[in-house]
Parts: C-alpha cells; structure tokens; sequence
C-alpha cells in the first residue's frame, strides 16, 4: 500500500475557504483509498513558523502533498487533488 | 466527446460569460446610464418609514447589479490569475522590493482577511521586515480592486483616483515610520526566522490546473466574496436609507465641512465598523446631503484602521505597534482630507 502525506495549510481558526479545502481533500482521499493509496491528511497553521520556515510565505488556503505545496490561494475540486495526489504517488 | 472537447466547450462558455459581464459595463457607459442609486433625500419623504429601505434597495440594485457584477467577477479573475507564486517567493527577498510589492500587489488580494492577515505574518517572518508587513496590511483594504471599482461607479473616478495615491503613500509612510521605532524593531527580531537558503525553492511547486477549471476556480471566487459580503452590504444599505431620508441636509453641511468636517470624518469613518462597501455607499448618500470632498476623502481613509481590522493584526503583533500604525493612518486621512479638500476647492 502507497503512503502520501498531505498537507492542508490554512488559518486558525479555520476560514471558509480553508474548511472547503480539506473536504476537497478529504473526499480525494477516499476514493483513492479504494484504489490502495492511503492518504494521510494533516492540518498546518499558515502563520507558524515551521509552515513558513519550511515553504515561505503562503496565500491560504495551500494544500502541501509529500512536503511539497502544490496550490496555493484557491480551493481545488476533490478530482484535482485526486489527480495530484496519483501523481505524487507514482 | 472526448475530454478535450468538453474543456474546450466549457471555456468558451465561461469566456463567453465574462465578456457578456464586461459587456454590459461597457454598453452601460455608452448609453450613460447611471450605476449609482438615483433616489434623492427629498423623494423619500412620500414613503413610510417601513417602505423606505425597500424603494431604496429596489431603486440600488435596479441600478447596481451590474457593477456589482462585474466587481466580483473582476476580483475573482484578478485573484486567480495574480502571480501569487512571484509573490511569495520575492516578498522575503529584500527591503525595498519588499515595499514594492507590499504596495503593488495588495490590492490584487482583495478584501478577505482570511488572506490578509497570514500573508501580514508571512512577510514579518521571512524577512522582509516589519515596515512592507505594514504597508502591505494597510494598502490591501484601502485600495484593492473591489474598492476601487465600486468607489469609481458609485461616487467618482476622481475620489477613485486619488484614493490610490494617498493611500499608498500612507502605506509606505506607516511602514517606514514603525520600522524605525524601538517597538517596530523588538517585534522584527522576535519574529525573524532564519531561512535555510537551500531548501526554499524546492518546496514549492504550484501545478496550473487547465484553464476551464481555473476560470471556474474565479467565479466561483468571485461569488464567494459576494456570498460574504452581500449579506452585509444590504443590511448596511438599510442603514443608509434611513441616513438618507432621516438625517437632515443641515445638519451633514454644519457638521461635515470645513476643517471640522474633515476632522470628524476621519474620526467616525475609522473605529466606526462598516461593514466593507458600506462605507461607500454611505459616504456618497452624506456627499449628496452636503458633505465635503474632503471630508469624503478623510471618511474612506478610514477603513484600514477599523476595529475588527487592528483586532486581528494584534495577534500577531504588539498593540504597541497596531496603535503607531492606527494613529498614522489617522494623521494621514486628516492631512490628505484637508489637502484634497483645498485642492477641489470643496472643504
């Protein structure tokens, strides 16, 4: 079974925006489960400084897969994220 | 059909859609019809006091539907396609780029403190310094395309245009004046995190998604904005409808002119929480009642300094520094207020 870590990197407390993101992410994560990509999903304040030390400066909501940030300032469809996570998972 | 057709068709749609947007703009001007709400103090008098905010609404949004239309899809393409990556990646790089961009790209993110107030700490962080921290969080609400497309359609491009100038030129002065203080220097050095050089470049890297989906992406950006605004904006409206027909004309021309005008202006546009946009709409029913230009300048000055707006950034930052901040701003919109005010020939 393929592991990928991902990260969503929002604001706490959480906004909207950020919110719509996870549950993009979220609802790629178990589809892709079914297929035996096991997604690992953790959440990442955007104003800490681990996130800011380890990518820079960051527009919420960004989502990080396999410690490397693939959208910033938007919210994906769960079928972008599903493709971006296959592809990281290859 | 297959999936390139398909993305194909769909983008067309989508192009065709914002063009039908800008399209209704342009044919607006062109057969001079006004954007702005047209209903006069005196008119209200014939309605009672519950049928006032409904003519009022009915009168605004028969005639500001399609600027508000093209407000938020304007600020929903504007925020996909800004080179959020550019950003970033320069922001930390040095002092005077990091003003520059401060400046130049705060108004590309428009109204959401949701973005605003990380990409505040970001700059603080990464080293760019306090001061472009500072000019970027208040240039952002002062001058973002949201603002300034409403306040060009509802009040003038004039007021619109010198919006611009002035606030920039408070952004940078702010952000200059705080970096040199005590204060402004303890929180630079306690936030400061040594970057490793190394590793930056390589943790980011942005995939464009095809573009029928980023120009979904906009819209559906631009309506959520409108979703988080609207709601607000129509009860602000109710506000001024009753401004409108109760507050009397005497009154805003003793008040609201000359050096006291300004003054006051200044005073009640900031702490006073309006709601974003409302200020607009409000200070055009109080220019129609008498108010100064200047005055008016003073009062949309205002809104980078509001309550709810230093609240969030004093999370982040001393109070110390949120207070030095606010009372430049303050100084700013009163100086500007007055210089404006003498120029137009109307104070």
């Amino acid at each position: 079974m393929k592991e990928v870590n991902v990260e969503v990197i929002g604001v706490d407390p959480p906004c909207m925006r950020c919110q719509s993101a996870r549950k993009a992410v979220e609802k790629a994560a178990e589809r892709l489960r079914a297929e035996g990509i096991n997604v690992k999903i953790e959440k990442a304040n955007i104003v800490s400084k681990e996130v800011i030390g380890k990518y820079g400066v960051l527009v919420s909501p960004a989502i990080a897969i396999n410690g490397a940030v693939k959208i910033m300032g938007r919210v994906p469809s769960p079928e972008e994220v599903e493709r971006l996570i296959r592809e990281s998972a290859k | 059909m297959n999936e390139k057709t398909i993305r194909t068709i769909r983008t067309a749609l989508l192009l065709a859609f914002i063009l039908l947007v800008i399209g209704l703009l342009v044919y607006s001007r062109i057969r001079a019809y006004s954007l702005a709400p047209t209903m006069k103090s005196e008119d209200f008098s014939k309605y009672a006091w519950y049928e006032i905010p409904i003519y009022y609404l009915w009168n605004y949004f028969s005639h500001a539907w399609i600027c508000l239309l093209f407000a938020f899809t304007a600020a929903g393409l504007v925020y996909e396609f800004a080179p959020k990556e550019a950003i970033t990646k320069y922001m930390g790089s040095s002092k005077a780029l990091g003003y520059a961009i401060g400046a130049g790209f705060a108004p590309l993110f428009t109204v959401c403190s949701c973005t605003m107030v990380p990409l505040f700490a970001g700059i603080l962080y990464t080293g760019a310094g306090i001061g472009p921290a500072i000019t970027f969080l208040l240039m952002a609400p002062a001058a973002n395309i949201l603002t300034i497309l409403i306040t060009g359609e509802f009040i003038s491009w004039e007021i619109a245009g010198v919006r611009i100038p002035v606030s920039l030129i408070t952004a940078v002065l702010a952000g200059i004046i705080i970096s040199k203080t005590p204060w402004g220097k303890a929180v630079e050095k306690e936030h400061q995190i040594a970057q490793n050089p190394t590793n930056d470049q390589k943790t980011v890297e942005i995939v464009k998604p095809p573009l029928d989906e980023r120009l979904i992406s906009a819209l559906k950006f631009g309506g959520y904005l409108a979703k988080q605004i609207l709601p607000y904006f129509l009860i602000g409206l109710v506000a001024v409808s009753y401004v409108n027909a109760y507050l009397p004309q005497e009154i805003v021309e003793g008040y609201l002119t000359g050096f006291t005008g300004v003054l006051l202006a200044s005073v009640i546009g900031g702490p006073l929480y309006t709601p974003t946009l409302v200020e607009i709409v409000l200070g055009k029913s109080l220019l129609d009642l008498g108010m100064s230009k200047g005055a008016l300048l003073s009062w949309l000055m205002g809104q980078p300094y509001d309550i709810p707006n230093m609240v969030a950034v004093s999370r982040v930052v001393k109070w110390k520094v949120v207070l030095t901040y606010a009372l430049i701003a303050w100084s700013c919109s009163v100086a500007f207020g007055l210089a404006y005010g003498l120029v137009s020939g109307s104070l």
